[in-house]
């Protein structure tokens, strides 16, 4: 059978290995990845709430998944402490302006489904991809917060999955519109990181990769058909 | 449910079918969207064994293609999941074709269970290697005669003599096939020697030292960009079994008496209508299929719901009985050559395998 080359395993192997977290340069990148994290904490929690006024009769399921985003944003308020980290929270609200200006702007107009699709599923699907990545390349403190941290987000992208599942008959086109309005946005966030990412050993294709992984799950739990995804990912990927 | 977990031959050609299939959006990115692209499932299908059992099966594609090779990383990815993209659907065995299973065993991927949230079983994966051996050594029995090679008198090379299959395939032939001797090439020294001691003979040669003694030559390697054999060296006649992967050997060896037959190819008894399949590189594409692939539906047919063929060594002369009456029961024959005094194939159209 094939052999495949050595010197490709070895490089990756030493890829693998752990940055130092102690230098400049990883503290540097750090801040403004955990900003991120802690501001997208910041803004799930205040979108959940937020949902909840569009759908009352589930503001208390909806509060309960706000109150444990407040709970992951204190953790990784500690993880920047441990490091000795300033988190550079300007950036991150920056960084998710155009999301954010998307949620608003589909909390005014009461589409549940746009809100949902962007908090529940895109932005979930995001974290959940992105910790998973995070977490091999993550010091001792930061790796366990963020173990914790994971499982509970695999319950909130299970709500918002759950929702659009009921609702498909009535919500697909606006699903597949949100979509196409937000699915660039979150590729271009991830662009504009990559180079941070790099840094703490968090490969930009690994990063999208299982991004869009994590995505196509959650739409097929949906009901969506495998080319139907496919046509949407491709919003992500390609253009 | 049995799974397929397979690949495009090359970019262009998975570019092709993506297009076939309706994702145009993929078809029209460039190599970097494929590397982010995840496996989908493609194709869902039925199948119905001679003994008239109907099973139900998956075709993943990893999205994989050859180009991604030198990137370790993506290759790593693409292989796993792929296999956890079968494991959810709840597929009870999957194989793994193509370059799957060598990237599987090569870059050691058994250290990685842990995908995501995904724990793999490995019970649910067979790398199909067992029927893939075992079809190989039919084809060398079945074919070696038909052209007039006595394989009582012959020498019989394997090329990747201590592989999963080559070493599975030199116990066959010595064992039940009782060929004169075996020619033993491979790479790395020690193996052989531990194979030589193994089997209680055959002969460590090199390749260029092998080829000239050969009455049949068995390769489950992979052919060197820059191998060239020289047909005026090779006996007349000469069996050659191409059971490696890809299938190149054709371009590699012709001649007068020199006959290439791809190995490890199996065909149905009947008609099957998998899209998949038709992209291929199989002649008949309705009938043909890869062993390793067979393996998976022969497994699901049988209710083994286990990793039959799996790890380094591990394929037993029983497990080869085992899969190949099973081979023989379903439907499945082994591909012959097609000589000038054969007759035209007979036309078979009933379908037995039809999309879900």
């Amino acid at each position: 059978m094939a052999t495949l080359a050595s010197p490709a395993v070895s490089e990756a192997f030493a890829a693998d290995q752990l940055p130092d977290f102690s230098t400049d340069s990883y503290k540097d990148a750090y801040s403004r990845i955990n900003a991120i994290v802690i501001e997208g904490e910041q803004e799930a929690h205040d979108n959940y709430i937020s949902i909840g006024s569009l759908l009352p009769d589930q503001a208390e399921e909806l509060a309960k998944l706000a109150r444990m985003e407040l709970k992951h944003m204190k953790g990784f308020t500690a993880c920047a402490n441990n490091l000795g980290v300033t988190a550079d929270m300007p950036f991150a609200k920056e960084f998710f302006a155009p999301l954010h200006g998307n949620f608003q702007k589909a909390l005014a107009e009461g589409k549940v489904t746009t809100c949902l699709l962007i908090q529940a599923i895109l932005i979930e699907a995001f974290a959940i991809s992105a910790y998973h990545i995070y977490i091999p390349v993550a010091d001792p403190f930061a790796r366990k917060i963020t173990e914790g941290v994971v499982k509970d987000e695999y319950t909130h992208l299970n709500y918002g999955q759950e929702w659009l599942k009921a609702n498909l008959d009535t919500c697909r086109e606006e699903l597949e519109q949100a979509n196409r309005d937000n699915l660039p946005l979150v590729r271009k966030m991830l662009e504009q990181v990559a180079g941070d990412a790099a840094v703490l050993h968090m490969d930009q294709e690994d990063l999208m990769a299982d991004f869009l992984t994590s995505y196509q799950e959650a739409l097929m739990e949906v009901g969506l058909t495998s080319r139907e995804i496919a046509k949407m990912a491709a919003a992500a990927l390609v253009g | 449910m049995f799974g397929l977990i397979g690949h495009s031959t090359s970019f262009e050609e998975a570019r092709a079918k993506a297009r076939t299939l309706g994702f145009e959006e993929f078809a029209d990115g460039d190599l970097d969207v494929w590397c982010s692209a995840p496996p989908q499932l493609v194709e869902r299908l039925q199948v119905t064994s001679a003994t008239g059992k109907t099973i139900d099966g998956a075709y993943i594609d990893s999205c994989f293609v050859p180009e991604m090779l030198s990137r370790f990383k993506t290759a790593r990815r693409k292989v796993l999941s792929a296999m956890e993209l079968a494991q959810k659907n709840g597929i009870d065995i999957t194989a793994l074709g193509g370059f799957t299973s060598i990237i599987f065993e090569n870059f050691n991927l058994l250290k990685e269970q842990q995908i995501r949230s995904t724990t793999l079983e490995w019970e649910r994966f067979t790398t199909g290697n067992t029927h893939t051996a075992w079809v190989i050594c039919r084809q060398v029995e079945t074919n070696a005669p038909r052209l007039g090679i006595d394989l009582a008198q012959a020498r019989v090379a394997v090329v990747g003599a201590t592989g999963d299959i080559g070493s599975a395939v030199c116990r066959w032939l010595s064992q039940r096939t009782g060929v004169k001797e075996l020619l033993l090439v491979a790479r790395q020294p020690q193996p052989l020697l531990d194979l030589q001691q193994e089997l209680g003979g055959g002969r460590i040669l090199s390749l260029d030292e092998a080829l000239p003694e050969a009455d049949v030559v068995v390769w489950v390697a992979s052919l060197p960009q820059t191998l060239s054999i020289d047909a005026e060296n090779l006996k007349s006649p000469c069996l050659m079994i191409d059971g490696g992967y890809p299938k190149n050997l054709d371009s590699k060896a012709n001649g007068e008496g020199i006959h290439v037959l791809k190995g490890g190819i199996v065909e149905f008894f009947s008609d099957i209508t998998w899209q998949m399949m038709e992209m291929a590189e199989m002649d008949n594409p309705k009938r043909q299929m890869f062993a390793c692939f067979a393996e998976a539906i022969l497994l699901e047919f049988e209710g083994i719901h286990t990793n039959f063929s799996w790890g380094r060594n591990n394929i037993t002369l029983e497990k080869m009985d085992l899969i190949g009456a099973a081979s023989q029961r379903h439907g499945f024959h082994t591909l012959g050559l097609t000589l000038p005094s054969d007759p035209a194939p007979a036309d078979h159209t009933q379908p037995a395998l039809t999309p879900a």
